[in-house]
């Protein structure tokens, strides 16, 4: 009988440590990640953010901070778009929506016919990019011209009227 | 301080744009209509002023921006509902060709940022210019700065109590994180700003104009 219980134990004592180990896995390519910056291209570190996935709009998927590059990122679990929310608490601040591909099929067994082969997924939309500094310069000019051109159509309406 | 898109319910840009178009309305019949034309040309340069310095944001410790608005100096020089008017359009540019606040927030954006402040701003002005002008026309800006910061800081607070999915914030942090750069830089440059404006607009004689 104490040999029986001996030998048990040294059966299950390879066992027992796996009772606290963590696996894990790599997977490139499935994370979205999003970089958030000022128009003159300073990252918005350490901002809050929240990300909704398209199924549930109503509660925040994940949360988190941007790191100090101004990065966020996500690993969707569904294709869509989900809602990414960068949050200033002086009320400044980024909401957009990220169109994410469904995620990879996992591989199909060995052995398996061409037909069932899940398709690859597809490709994930780019987000608008920063439009560069020159477009940034540009803008203010922009709107500078705006508003010259409304108050030039005022001076002009009012001489009109005014004229005898 | 412009609150984008998204981040207000429509509980609050609903009745904001509905109390915000009459005014609107009010203040361009009344001002542009009333201005004589020979005023219009300076007006429409300081709206573009107006929108070029708030263009240019400059960081503050905590990962925000901050700006100069450059409103006060239209109230001060013509009325509070010509800075209304005049920052609501500069307002809308900016929504359009910046992605700065948003359509959506214009009327709370307008009335904050373009009424409010403005209209605080003018009370000090009233209230101090025969003390002394220039300090005056400092404090004006200062008091125009933090009335609108909190005006803002009030309403991403409100909203955080009717639902935090729109800001998640809750409302002390959102007023310390508004308050606090408008209290020691925003509001001692728009001072600043307003008193350099004011003082190349007599030398150039311009605000005779006004």
């Amino acid at each position: 009988m104490r040999r029986l219980a001996a030998a048990l134990a040294l059966l299950a004592a390879p066992v027992a440590p796996r009772a606290h180990e963590l696996v894990h896995q790599v997977e490139r390519g499935r994370a979205v990640a999003v970089r958030v910056s000022s128009p003159g291209g300073r990252p918005l570190a350490d901002m809050p953010w929240e990300v909704y996935s398209p199924a549930r709009p109503g509660t925040p998927w994940q949360r988190g901070r941007t790191d100090r590059a101004g990065w966020l990122a996500f690993v969707p679990d569904g294709g869509g778009a989900w809602r990414v929310r960068v949050v200033d608490p002086s009320g400044h601040g980024l909401v957009l929506d990220v169109e994410a591909a469904p995620p990879p099929v996992p591989e199909p067994p060995a052995g398996a016919s061409a037909a069932s082969v899940a398709p690859a997924p597809a490709p994930v939309a780019p987000a608008p990019a920063d439009p560069g500094p020159a477009a940034w310069a540009l803008r203010p000019l922009l709107g500078v011209a705006a508003v010259g051109a409304v108050f030039a159509v005022l001076v002009a309406m009012r001489r009109r009227r005014e004229a005898p | 301080m412009h609150v984008p898109d998204g981040f207000l319910s429509p509980q609050i840009t609903l009745p904001a744009w509905v109390a915000a178009a009459p005014l609107w309305a009010w203040a361009a019949r009344r001002q542009f209509g009333r201005t004589p034309v020979e005023a219009l040309p300076v007006m429409g340069s300081l709206t573009a002023l107006a929108f070029v310095v708030q263009a240019l944001a400059f960081p503050v410790p905590g990962g925000t921006t901050a700006h100069v608005s450059g409103v006060m100096l239209l109230a001060l020089l013509y009325h509070p509902l010509t800075a209304f008017a005049c920052e609501s359009l500069v307002l809308l540019l900016q929504a359009l060709l910046l992605g700065a606040g948003g359509v959506t927030t214009l009327g709370v954006n307008a009335l904050a940022l373009g009424l409010l402040g403005p209209g605080a701003g003018w009370l000090a002005w009233q209230a101090l210019r025969r003390r002394h002008e220039r300090a005056a026309a400092f404090a004006a800006a200062w008091v125009a700065t933090q009335a609108s910061a909190l005006a803002v800081a009030g309403v991403l607070g409100l909203q955080h109590a009717l639902s935090a999915r729109y800001f998640p914030v809750p409302f002390p942090v959102s007023l310390a994180a508004t308050m606090l750069p408008s209290l020691l830089l925003t509001g001692p440059l728009e001072g600043a700003y307003t008193l350099l404006t004011l003082s190349l607009l007599r030398k150039a004689r311009l605000h005779e104009l006004a």
